[in-house]
C-alpha cells in the first residue's frame, strides 16, 4: 500500500479538525445520552440523579400499563391520520406551485409561512378556531362539535393542525425535486398527446419519488414522536387527555412530572424501536416504487 | 438535505458553546463583592422581590442580587437539573409540592437557626418543615381560597351578595337564581385541587391526606360526600361541564362575563385588577361558603398554602445566603414584600400591609385575612409529585363517565396510599 502523500494527511488532519466541533457536539449531545437513556431504561431512577438497577422492571410495568398501549395506539393512530394525507396534500402543492401562475413565489411563501411560527403560537391560535362555545369553526357553521375534548375527534382535530403545519415545509421539499425534473421528458410526452393527468402519473411521480421517499422518513418520524403540537392543545385537566396522550406526552409526564426517569427511558426506547422498525420496513418497501434512474 | 445537516451541526455547535460558557457564571465572587443569583416563578412579583434585594444590597454593598423568572412550568424541571448538577441558584423560591423531596434527599440547608418562630404561624412553620420536622426554608407568604363574584349578575338576579354565613345550600340556589335570569352560568366548578374540591373536602369534615401523612383519605365517607357534591354540581345546567374547562379556564370565563363565581386564590387577585381594568367595580370577594352538614368542625375551611425562600446545603456563600434569607424572612423583609402587594407576608401581624395595597380598588379582599382563622395546611406529603399527576387523570375519569364515583374514589385512595408507602 501506498503510504499518504504529506498533502493528503495534512489535508485529513485538517478536515478532522473542522468537523471536530460537530462529531463532539454530536456525541456530547446526541451519542452518550442516548447510550444513557439505555441504561437508565433498566434502572430504578430516584430524586436527583440516583438510581439503581433494576433489570427489566420498568419494561415489564409498561408493557402490563394499559395506559402505556394507549398512548402507542395514539401515536399510530396520529401517523395514520396525517402521513398518507399530508404527504399527498404536500405533493399537490408542490406541483401546483411549479405550475405557470402569476405570483408563484408569493404563494410559495405563503404556504412555507407555517413552518416559520413556532408550534406552540401555531397551536395557541387553533385552540381558539376550535374552541366548542366561542370557536369560530363551530360559530361559523353552526356545529356543535368538541373538537378538542370529544375522545373520539381530539386525534383529527390534531391532524388537522399537524398536516397544516407541516405541508409548506414538504412541499418545498418537493418542489425541488421536481424542478430537478428534465422539461425535455414533458415535451417529448407532449408531443406524443400525453394529457397533464398522466404526465404526472408517468413522469413527475417516478421522477420525484426519491425525494418523496425522503419526506415520506422524516413524516414518519416526526408524527411518532409528536408532542409539542398535542402538549399545547391539550391540556392535562381535558377529559380527553387519555385519547390524545402520544407516546413522547406519556414520557414528559412519567419524566418530568412524576419524576420517573426510568420508568420514562423505558418509554422512549420503545418510541425508538418503534420509529426503527417502521423505517426499515419502509426501506426494504421502497426498492418498488422508489425510482433513482435519471 | 446536506444543507440541512450542515444547518443542524451548526446549531449544535452554537448551543455547545453557548452551554460552555453558561457554567461558572453563578455564585460568583470578585475583589470582595458577591453575586447571588435568585430564581423565582412568578413575574408578577418580580418588582416586589427586587425591592427587597435592593434593601438588603443598601445595608451591605457587597453584596448584589439578581432576580431571575422561570415560568412555572420548566421552574420544577429547571430546578431539579440543577440540584443533580449541584449548581443551585442561590436562593430560590420552595413550594409546598415539592419541598419534601427536596428536603428529605438532604438538598436544602437547615435554616432553623435564621426563623424567627414565634412569628409565623403553625400553617406557615409546618409548610417549611422537612419530614424530620427540621425548618428548610424560611416562609415567605401565606394564601387562602376565596369566592369571587360578579356583582353585576347578582344585581341582576336580585339575590343578595354572598356573606360570610353562606352555606353550599346558598351557593347552588343563587347559581339557580342568576341562570334563570341572566343565562350566564352559576358558580363554575371544574377539576382542580387547591382551588376546587379540597376546600369542600375539608369543609366536610373529610380530609385527603390524615395527620401523619402517610394515608389518603378519599373513601372516607365525608370525604366521599364532599367529592360527590362538587363533581355533580357540573350536573347543573347552571354550571359547565369539564369539557368547557378544558377550553376555557374559569378565570377566563368570569371576566369574559360568562359566569357569575369561581374560587380564587388571593395572589391572583391584584393581577386580574390590573388585567381586567374594564372589569374594575364588577366584582368582589368573600369567604367560602360552609358546609351546612359536616361530619366533624364547624364547616368551614380554606386551603392556605405558603411559599418559602430556600438555598442549597452545598452553597458555597452559605454564611452571607443565609443572612440575606433571614432578612427575606425579617420584619423588614416581609414588610417591603407586603406593601409590594406580591403576597400577604407569612411574618403575622403584617397582613394588613398587603391588604392596603388594594386601597384604590373598589374591592374587600379582608375575607382572605378573615379565612386564616379556619385555615388548612396546603396536602402534601413526599411522594406528592409522584401523585399528583395521577390523581388528577383519576378525576378526569370521573367528570368524563369513564369511571363511577365510588370506583374512582377507590383508586385515588390506592394511588396515594402505594405511593406514600415507599
Amino acid at each position: 500500500m501506498k503510504k499518504p502523500s504529506k498533502l493528503a494527511r495534512n489535508g485529513s488532519t485538517w478536515g478532522l479538525a473542522m468537523v471536530a466541533p460537530t462529531i463532539i457536539g454530536l456525541l456530547i449531545l446526541n451519542i452518550v445520552p442516548f447510550f444513557q437513556t439505555i441504561y437508565m431504561s433498566f434502572s430504578k431512577t430516584k430524586a436527583f440523579g440516583a438510581y439503581e438497577f433494576c433489570g427489566f422492571a420498568n419494561y415489564i410495568e409498561m408493557f402490563q400499563t394499559p395506559e402505556f398501549w394507549k398512548a402507542t395506539w395514539n401515536s399510530v393512530y396520529f401517523c395514520i391520520l396525517t402521513v398518507p394525507i399530508g404527504v399527498f396534500l404536500s405533493l399537490l402543492v408542490a406541483v401546483l406551485l411549479n405550475a405557470k401562475i402569476k405570483g408563484k413565489t408569493v404563494f410559495r411563501a405563503i404556504y412555507f409561512l407555517p413552518m416559520v411560527v413556532a408550534p406552540a403560537a401555531v397551536a395557541m391560535v387553533w385552540k381558539w378556531i376550535f374552541n366548542t362555545e366561542y370557536g369560530i369553526i363551530n360559530t361559523l357553521f353552526g356545529a356543535n362539535v368538541r373538537w378538542l375534548t370529544d375522545p373520539n375527534v381530539v386525534m383529527i382535530t390534531c391532524a388537522i393542525v399537524a398536516i397544516w403545519s407541516a405541508i409548506g415545509y414538504d412541499a418545498v421539499l418537493l418542489l425541488s425535486g421536481i424542478q430537478n425534473i428534465s422539461k425535455s421528458l414533458y415535451e417529448a410526452a407532449g408531443m406524443d398527446g400525453a394529457s397533464k393527468v398522466r404526465q404526472f402519473f408517468t413522469i413527475t411521480l417516478p421522477m420525484v419519488s426519491p425525494t418523496l421517499f425522503v419526506v415520506l422518513i422524516m413524516r414518519l418520524m416526526a408524527s411518532l414522536k409528536v408532542y409539542d403540537l398535542i402538549y399545547m392543545m391539550v391540556e392535562q385537566t381535558n377529559p380527553a387527555l387519555t385519547s390524545a396522550q402520544s407516546l413522547m406526552y406519556l414520557f414528559y409526564r412519567e419524566s418530568f412530572i412524576a419524576g420517573n426517569k426510568g420508568y420514562a427511558s423505558a418509554i422512549v426506547i420503545w418510541t425508538v424501536l418503534l420509529i426503527g422498525l417502521v423505517t426499515i420496513v419502509q426501506f426494504i418497501g421502497q426498492k418498488k416504487w422508489v425510482n433513482y434512474e435519471v | 438535505m446536506r444543507m440541512r445537516t450542515k444547518i443542524i451541526a451548526m446549531i449544535l455547535v452554537i448551543a455547545l458553546a453557548l452551554g460552555l460558557a453558561g457554567c461558572g457564571s453563578s455564585g460568583g465572587s470578585s475583589n470582595g463583592k458577591i453575586n447571588l443569583t435568585f430564581q423565582i416563578w412568578d413575574v408578577a412579583q418580580k418588582a416586589g422581590m427586587e425591592a427587597m434585594c435592593a434593601a438588603y444590597s443598601e445595608k451591605n454593598p457587597n453584596v448584589t442580587i439578581e432576580v431571575q423568572v422561570t415560568s412555572w412550568n420548566e421552574y420544577w424541571t429547571k430546578l431539579e437539573a440543577a440540584a443533580t448538577s449541584g449548581k443551585m441558584p442561590d436562593i430560590f423560591w420552595m413550594h409546598t409540592n415539592e419541598l419534601l423531596k427536596y428536603a428529605d434527599n438532604g438538598i436544602l440547608a437547615d435554616c432553623t437557626d435564621i426563623i424567627e418562630t414565634d412569628k409565623f404561624s403553625e400553617v406557615s412553620l409546618s409548610n417549611v418543615s422537612g419530614s424530620n420536622g427540621t425548618y428548610y426554608g424560611v416562609p415567605k407568604d401565606k394564601d387562602t381560597v376565596g369566592l369571587v363574584y360578579n356583582k353585576e349578575m347578582f344585581d341582576a338576579a336580585g339575590v343578595a351578595y354572598p356573606t360570610a354565613d353562606w352555606t353550599w345550600d346558598d351557593l347552588v340556589s343563587a347559581s339557580e337564581k342568576i341562570y334563570n335570569a341572566t343565562g350566564k352560568y352559576g358558580y363554575m366548578a371544574y377539576a382542580d385541587e387547591q382551588l376546587g374540591y379540597w376546600n369542600f373536602v375539608y369543609q366536610a369534615g373529610g380530609y385527603i391526606l390524615n395527620e401523619d401523612k402517610t394515608q389518603a383519605g378519599y373513601t372516607l365517607p365525608a370525604t366521599a360526600d364532599a367529592m360527590k357534591f362538587y363533581i355533580e354540581l357540573q350536573k347543573n345546567p347552571w354550571c359547565p361541564d369539564q369539557n368547557y374547562f378544558a377550553e376555557t379556564a374559569p378565570g377566563t370565563a368570569f371576566f369574559s362575563e360568562k359566569g357569575a363565581m369561581f374560587l380564587e386564590g388571593n395572589w391572583n387577585i391584584l393581577p386580574e385588577l390590573q388585567n381586567y381594568p374594564d372589569m374594575v367595580g364588577k366584582w368582589d370577594v368573600a369567604v367560602l361558603p360552609k358546609c351546612p352538614n359536616p361530619a366533624s368542625g364547624d364547616g368551614r375551611a380554606t386551603i392556605s398554602n405558603g411559599l418559602c425562600y430556600a438555598t442549597a446545603a452545598n452553597n458555597k456563600n452559605l454564611e452571607t445566603v443565609k443572612d440575606v434569607l433571614k432578612f427575606f424572612g425579617s420584619e423588614e423583609g416581609q414588610r417591603i414584600q407586603g406593601e409590594s402587594g406580591a403576597a400577604i407576608p407569612a411574618y403575622q401581624g403584617l397582613e394588613q400591609t398587603w391588604v392596603g395595597c388594594f386601597k384604590d380598588y373598589p374591592i374587600d379582599v379582608q375575607c382572605f385575612i378573615d379565612m386564616f382563622d379556619y385555615s388548612i395546611q396546603s396536602v402534601n406529603n413526599a411522594s406528592r409529585p409522584e401523585w399528583k399527576s395521577k390523581v388528577s387523570d383519576e378525576l378526569l375519569k370521573i367528570y368524563s363517565g369513564q369511571v363511577e364515583l365510588e370506583a374512582g374514589l377507590a383508586n385515588m385512595q390506592s394511588i396515594v396510599d402505594a405511593a406514600s408507602a415507599k
